[in-house]
């Protein structure tokens, strides 16, 4: 079951209520709650909650998944460390 | 009163607006504000969070002396802390004539009070042990500025505004404003509503041209694509914002919640409004971060970005009323709104209520000559 204190988002330690409190403040889709309160901003960058988060406000707003998930997909894919970037080493 | 009355119509849900809002509302105006998409999706929501009173000319530092005023007191204001923490901005030359430069701008800083010391290459390694000196040639350190974070404070604006009775739309476009007789505006929305206002600001960021231009104004102001980065966290080690001066050099900071977010200013400026990230940047930058400081060669970069500066010919922004009574601007802060946007809110406000300044607010003027001398601390 999930409660006011299951953690949604774990990067940023985020809990349902804090999500839930976005919703009810006005935020409307994965973007503005990101943008709020931070959520998916860590290192999974919302690969682990984004799902999660546009599942509670798809069903708190009625509206559908695909208009709720809008947020950009940016580089890198995964986490690489400076030195691979600067070209100075490669990845093992 | 009918409800699409109001005291106020402003343009733009970043750092401008809604401070500007907000402070607005303490004065008891009915304030509208329009934003075409969500609320920091221009600028605000892209910028790195750097603070900072180290300008070069009075105003300039007049405004951004009261933000980190405002920055300070903001977690008493909102109730919740917006991340606040004077971590100092050390702004680095490698060159005697940038040397020159500093002291002669902290003349000016010093006669308002501001702390600012310019430090040897010695005094920089001893403060700031894990940086490479190497062609450093001195420094200028103002241990009162430091960083906060965008989306917290704009939520305490935001939130602010709604606890204050403000009206405010997201997803609104303005579309069309018009000018009645009585001088009254009717600002038009994507979807045909209107609204009324005798007093319309443009705080519309990357779009103030368009905006400017729907009221027959030529507004000199022109954005331009800066790329951000960020990486994971580590433990926090008070760093301050460091700034590398060189043509090649680069702006970063820790934040408090321990990543590592920083910038660069491209040699070949980017016209417009395209904020695509490049592969380019995501390669230069982090050469330029680890020649500064070695030991960031092993984070790990989690996401890149861009954003836009809109900028105008001499560097500073402008805020004032404009050549059509009644359409206000707070315009083109050429990378620095989030940071002077506090004070620029409240003093706006004040402005658009009792129709003068507090004091000379001439370097920020809609009439002023833009070819004069350009900001020293850009």
């Amino acid at each position: 079951m999930i409660e006011e204190d299951t953690i949604i988002c774990r990067c940023e330690d985020l809990t349902y209520k804090d999500v839930l409190d976005a919703i009810e403040m006005g935020m409307t889709t994965v973007t503005e709650i990101k943008k709020t309160i931070r959520a998916g901003m860590g290192p999974c960058q919302g690969r682990t909650c984004g799902r999660l988060i546009a599942q509670i406000v798809s069903q708190k707003t009625g509206k559908p998944m695909g208009e709720v998930w809008n947020t950009s997909h940016r580089p890198p894919l995964k986490t690489v460390p400076l030195k691979i970037l600067a070209g100075g080493e490669s990845e093992q | 009163m009918s409800n699409n009355e109001f005291d106020v119509i402003i343009i733009g849900g970043g750092i401008i607006g809604t401070a500007t809002g907000y402070y607005l509302l303490k004065l008891n105006q009915r304030v509208l504000l329009l934003e075409k998409d969500y609320i920091g999706a221009g600028s605000t929501g892209r910028c790195i969070g750097g603070i900072r009173a180290q300008f070069s000319t009075d105003a300039t530092i007049k405004v951004a002396m009261e933000s980190v005023r405002l920055f300070e007191r903001m977690e008493q204001e909102f109730g919740f802390s917006v991340d606040w923490y004077p971590s100092g901005y050390l702004f680095l030359s490698f060159t005697e004539q940038q040397n020159k430069t500093f002291l002669n701008v902290m003349k000016i800083q010093h006669s308002f009070g501001l702390e600012i010391r310019f430090l040897e290459p010695n005094d920089i390694k001893k403060q700031f042990p894990y940086l490479n000196i190497d062609g450093v040639s001195g420094g200028a350190f103002c241990p009162t500025d430091g960083q906060a974070d965008p989306f917290l404070v704009l939520k305490g604006y935001i939130w602010g505004m709604k606890k204050m009775g403000s009206t405010f739309l997201k997803g609104a476009e303005v579309i069309a404003i018009e000018q009645g007789r009585n001088g009254t505006f009717k600002v038009i929305s994507h979807n045909n509503e209107q609204f009324f206002a005798p007093k319309v600001l443009n705080a519309a960021g990357p779009d103030a041209y368009n905006v400017g231009k729907m009221i027959g104004l030529e507004l000199p102001v022109e954005p331009e694509r800066h790329e951000s980065l960020i990486t994971e966290g580590l433990e926090y080690m008070k760093m301050p914002m460091i700034v590398d001066y060189r043509p090649d050099g680069c702006y970063f900071v820790q934040r408090l919640t321990g990543q590592i977010i920083g910038c660069y200013t491209p040699e070949q400026r980017v016209p417009g409004k395209n904020i695509d990230s490049t592969f380019e940047f995501l390669t230069e930058m982090p050469r330029r971060m680890i020649r500064l400081i070695p030991f960031l060669e092993n984070l790990a970069v989690l996401r890149q970005w861009a954003g836009s500066y809109t900028m105008t010919p001499d560097g500073s922004p402008i805020v004032d009323e404009t050549s059509v009574p009644g359409y206000y601007v707070s315009i083109a802060m050429c990378g620095h709104g989030f940071m002077l946007g506090p004070a620029l809110g409240k003093y706006m406000a004040e402005f658009m209520v009792n129709q003068k300044w507090l004091f000379d607010m001439g370097e920020f003027a809609f009439n002023r000559n833009f070819q004069a001398t350009a900001e020293a601390m850009k």
